[in-house]
């Protein structure tokens, strides 16, 4: 077959792949040339597919307004810990999991698998009420604990998978060169584990960078606890009509949960599906 | 290695949330030099950041020993979050909340009553349309704060221009007429959003229908009542004479910065508006005026629905004496006045009416709150306004829907949530 | 870490559990397992089951217990809830609304998983014919896509269908179709719904297409070429060929959308607040609504328990599915 039938044939498979890639970007592209525009052509009857003017001035409003450093903090703060401890207390369940042999091991999959289901927004109103009454109301460490909880499950059956996929016989051999379990798990098995660490930790990542109704119930009085969703919610009462500061808000908020995504691309679509896979 | 590296990093992290935040909470409280710190929420758009710097640094000079701590709050979702506020453990000391909302939280029983401070606080003289729906079961749990009805606010420059001598508008139809005129190509006769379900309350109201009657013991929907339906169909008449967005309400886009921006002849809003459109566009200070909106015959203006704020303390507050004192100084007389003249509101005493005499914003509010009114008082109508069915029926009716089924279903609505909530 | 090994790691796993690969692993599995008896894996799994039973069976129990409770505005502040036994499950059963939405619920997830897994697999289809370039831009795109913060995306499908400025009614009105100037999507039920099925498919087909296009990858190309030389079609061979294979994992993802549409709660919390009217209320939002609106707490709990039942009810097939996976595993 000569390079040119061949790219004659390739061309409605081509055409496919351009249109499913528009599909998905134009949505992100029209936020940050959104963003980008002066008022005057945002509000304009013929919009533009490609900035004219370019302006800062968006996020300047955006960035000025009450509090946006202080709740770019907490949300990092919020997500990295509950993201860490998920993925500690997660690992050590799946190493359980995938190589140990223990009674009760079915059920506390089972446990697992049910817990993926939790119906989040119905224990809103008891875990306030819990909260409340050991007085962790209005407390990053509270939001942590609950973003922990829903990331910890899926955490579990992904890495799950991953653990399970790496031959035991290297942890073996180290063994049986003199290294104690903990140690053949440290240099063997963890450093194989790296890229299921990430992938997995990206779930999590999203998930609590995301949470809105506890993070909006939780904190009440201590605004300065707020996260990004909840002031990205409010600004947009704020700005309702700043279509531009508003999506200049939501590109900056956006902006690092695409930045890792991209940078983990690879370890994403791989590996990432492949622990999905098993559970 | 790399674990070891990941479990110190975290322990950090989850460290340094704890520290960060026990250092947070600890900011409120009673510290030791005697001076106590009360957490005040108040309003978006409430009151302006200016008079809110200069209230508090005057209560602070008269007060040392309190400290005020302002936090601003959002309408939108307001009821969950005083809801939240009132049943922890650590309320917010003084909140405002809207005149129609005090009877649902009062009832929940999670408000300070403060019947017998209401002689001290001159309550003999407090405006009906705040003291009353401040009241739940005898008790008073709301101290009215101030008060604002909405009016018509209209471009002098435009009228002009048209040929429309404002004084004349006296009825509806003379309204209508007027609003054709100015309609033209250039500019917009009048902005009015499809959900303002305050302007259509008050049509209805001029019509003799209701939102929702109660008989026997039960509230019941009745925008499909003639008389309402009548109220609809001048709704729809006026609405066509603009580019107001069938679908949204007067918040969003804020219809104030639209006139700031646009053509707009007038808008219906409370006189307050004004100084947020000349704050957007400095050109157009000077050329705004204000007119009662119409009633349907110049003998009698247009009904108007009486909005406006209580200040209420929660009972979870734990400083009820400094927020009594604030509640006290920022409902008082003086302050009353400067709030008044300041913001363009009815001060919340008959008394000090004379404080705006010389406003003419306020002056034509003055005639629309002779005959002012008041959405149901009960705690059930906190659950209509929270989904609010009313603005959806006014979009539907507003997009072509047929407005007799239409009231029908939003009647359904409205009774069902009066039900549910109460 | 090599590009080579990622995608040797993942095969390995969905082959163990092809019948041919099982017992090769099973038998020195039993020899070394006996090994982790002892208090280890208790240990290591005690912190997820201490955390499980605080943050989540003890809150649960909690919301089952308030379900069964004259709970409102009232008891939340005061405390001193009644037992009213089974009365908030009557109310809400009784109620015709209900019904509606959770007709509503089923209606908008079939529509949703069926567009989601309809997509995904023909976009998972088309990565694997695609040559390394074109497939790399395509998996960055739906990277992108996925990335895409709920709340963020959810802003900016509003700015979208936006009825003055939005560029979708621009482009519908240029494309000729005149009505679409300046309608209002969010007015309208049928057209707020389409535009959450068309938000939720957004987000969700990325997911579904890369773990789909991963387990296609684990197909033996033998398998392919034989069908081929036996004649088969292109549609032939995936019913008869690639289907049966992936089967497993297009079960999985299907199961994992069910859960997650049935539970889509911020997209039309945020956007619709489940209006207009009642057209986007499905049954997490109808829960919400009952609880914090009108501060029925107890009503609000009994509806998240009987969508909780629902969603089990619906999901038994993916248990089936896991029990199936996990005997294999065991």
């Amino acid at each position: 077959m000569s390079t040119a039938r061949l790219r004659l044939r390739r061309a409605p498979l081509h055409a496919a792949a351009v249109v499913t890639i528009v599909l998905c970007l134009f949505p992100v592209y029209w936020m940050i040339t959104t963003a980008f525009k002066p008022n005057r052509d945002i509000q304009s009857a013929s919009p533009q597919f490609l900035p004219h003017t370019w302006t800062l001035e968006h996020f300047r409003t955006a960035v000025d307004a009450d509090g946006f450093a202080l709740f770019w903090r907490n949300s990092i703060l919020v997500t990295l810990s509950a993201v860490l401890l998920a993925l500690i207390v997660a690992l050590g369940a799946s190493f359980a999991v995938a190589r140990m042999r223990w009674r009760g091991r079915r059920q506390f999959m089972l446990l697992v698998f049910v817990a993926q289901m939790a119906p989040w927004e119905a224990l809103i109103i008891p875990v306030y009420i819990i909260s409340r009454d050991t007085g962790m109301l209005d407390r990053l460490p509270t939001l942590t604990l609950v973003y922990f909880m829903m990331t910890l499950p899926f955490t579990i059956v992904v890495l799950r998978g991953f653990i399970a996929a790496i031959p035991q016989e290297l942890e073996e051999a180290a063994q049986v060169d003199g290294c104690t379990r903990m140690r053949a798990f440290r240099h063997i098995t963890f450093p194989l584990l790296a890229p299921g660490l990430m992938a997995t930790s990206l779930f999590g990542y999203v998930t609590a960078w995301n949470e809105f109704a506890y993070a909006n119930f939780l904190i009440i009085k201590h605004q300065d606890s707020r996260t990004l969703p909840v002031w990205l919610s409010s600004f947009q009462n704020v700005f309702g009509t700043d279509w531009g500061a508003t999506m200049a808000a939501s590109t900056l908020f956006a902006l690092p949960a695409l930045v890792v995504f991209l940078l983990l691309q690879r370890h994403v679509t791989s590996g990432f599906a492949a622990g999905a896979v098993k559970g | 290695m790399k674990l070891r590296m990941l479990a110190g990093v975290s322990a950090l992290v989850i460290a340094g949330g704890l520290s960060a935040c026990s250092g947070g909470s600890g900011s409120s409280g009673d510290s030791a030099d005697g001076t106590t710190t009360i957490d005040v929420w108040l309003m978006r758009d409430s009151i302006s950041a200016q008079f809110q710097k200069e209230f508090v640094k005057g209560f602070e000079a008269a007060h040392p020993h309190i400290k005020v701590k302002v936090q601003i709050q959002e309408w939108d979702g307001i009821g969950n979050k005083v809801t939240a506020a009132l049943a922890s453990n650590d309320a917010p000391d003084v909140i405002e909340t809207g005149n129609t909302q005090v009877a649902q939280f009062a009832q929940s029983g999670g408000l300070l009553d403060l019947s017998d401070k209401v002689d001290e606080l001159g309550g003999s003289n407090w405006l009906k349309g705040l003291a009353e729906p401040g009241a739940y079961d005898g008790k008073q749990y709301g101290i009215p704060y101030y008060a604002a009805n909405r009016v018509v606010i209209y471009r002098t420059d435009l009228f002009k221009k048209a040929g429309v001598d404002p004084a004349a508008i006296k009825t509806r139809d003379q309204w209508i007429a007027a609003t054709k005129k100015l309609n033209s190509s250039g500019s917009q006769g009048i902005y009015l959003p499809g959900q303002m379900w305050y302007a259509l309350a008050g049509f209805i109201w001029d019509e003799g229908g209701d939102l929702a009657t109660r008989t026997g013991g039960t509230w019941k929907g009745t925008l499909d009542t003639p008389q309402a339906l009548r109220g609809m169909d001048f709704y729809k008449k006026l609405q066509a004479l603009g580019k107001g967005p069938k679908d949204s309400d007067e918040a969003e886009p804020p219809q104030a910065e639209v006139m700031a921006k646009g053509q707009v002849a007038q808008i219906i809003s409370t006189p307050g508006g004004a100084n947020v459109v000349t704050q957007n566009n400095p050109d157009l200070k000077g050329k705004l005026g204000f007119f009662p909106i119409p009633g349907k015959t110049a003998a009698r203006p247009g009904s108007v629905f009486i909005g406006g704020s209580d200040l209420v303390i929660p009972a979870a507050s734990g400083k009820q004496d400094a927020a009594f004192t604030f509640v006290k100084d920022l409902t008082g007389d003086a302050w009353q006045r400067k709030l008044a003249a300041a913001m363009s509101y009815v001060p919340n005493k008959t008394t000090l009416a004379d404080a705006v005499a010389s406003d003419p914003g306020a002056s034509a509010m003055a005639v629309g709150a002779a005959v002012g009114r008041a959405t149901p008082n009960t705690p059930g109508w906190a659950a209509v306004e929270a989904k609010n069915p009313i603005k959806d029926y006014m979009t539907a009716v507003l997009t072509g829907g047929n407005a007799k089924e239409e009231a029908a279903k939003s009647s359904d609505a409205i009774t069902a949530a009066m039900k549910g909530g109460s | 870490m090599s590009v080579t090994r990622e995608h040797s790691a993942a095969p390995a796993r969905v082959r163990l559990r092809r019948p041919t690969t099982r017992p090769v692993r099973q038998e020195p599995g039993g020899v070394r397992r006996r090994r982790g008896a002892g208090a280890w894996p208790y240990l290591l799994a005690a912190p997820t089951v201490l955390g499980m039973l605080y943050l989540l069976v003890y809150p649960l129990a909690r919301a089952v217990l308030i379900s069964l409770q004259d709970f409102q505005l009232r008891q939340l502040i005061r405390g001193n809830a009644e037992f009213v036994g089974l009365r908030n499950y009557e109310t809400l059963l009784t109620d015709e609304r209900f019904w509606q939405v959770v007709r509503r619920t089923f209606l908008f997830m079939a529509v949703n998983v069926v567009l989601i897994m309809l997509l995904a697999t023909l976009v998972a289809l088309l990565i694997e014919r695609l040559g390394r370039r074109w497939r790399l831009a395509l998996l960055s795109a739906l990277v992108l896509a996925w990335a895409m913060p709920v709340i963020a995306a959810t802003t900016v499908f509003q700015w979208l269908f936006h009825s003055e400025f939005g560029i979708v009614n621009w482009s519908l009105k240029h494309l000729g179709f005149s009505s679409f100037d300046r309608y209002p999507w969010f007015a309208h039920g049928p057209a707020a719904f389409t535009i959450l099925v068309l938000l939720i498919v957004w987000q969700s087909v990325p997911f579904a297409a890369i773990t789909l296009y991963s387990a296609l990858t684990t197909v033996p190309s033998e398998l392919y070429e034989s069908a081929r030389i036996d004649g088969a079609s292109g549609g032939r061979i995936f019913r008869s060929v690639t289907f049966p294979m992936i089967r497993p994992i297009f079960m999985l993802v299907f199961s994992l959308e069910v859960i997650w549409t049935f539970k889509a709660f911020v997209q039309i919390w945020v956007m619709t607040n489940g209006g207009p009217g009642d057209a986007t209320t499905i049954l997490p939002v109808y829960a919400v609504q009952t609880a914090l609106s009108s501060q029925r707490y107890d009503l609000g709990s009994a509806a998240s328990m009987v969508s909780v039942l629902l969603m089990a009810a619906v999901l038994v097939l993916y248990f089936r599915q896991m029990f199936r996976q996990e005997g294999e595993a065991l």
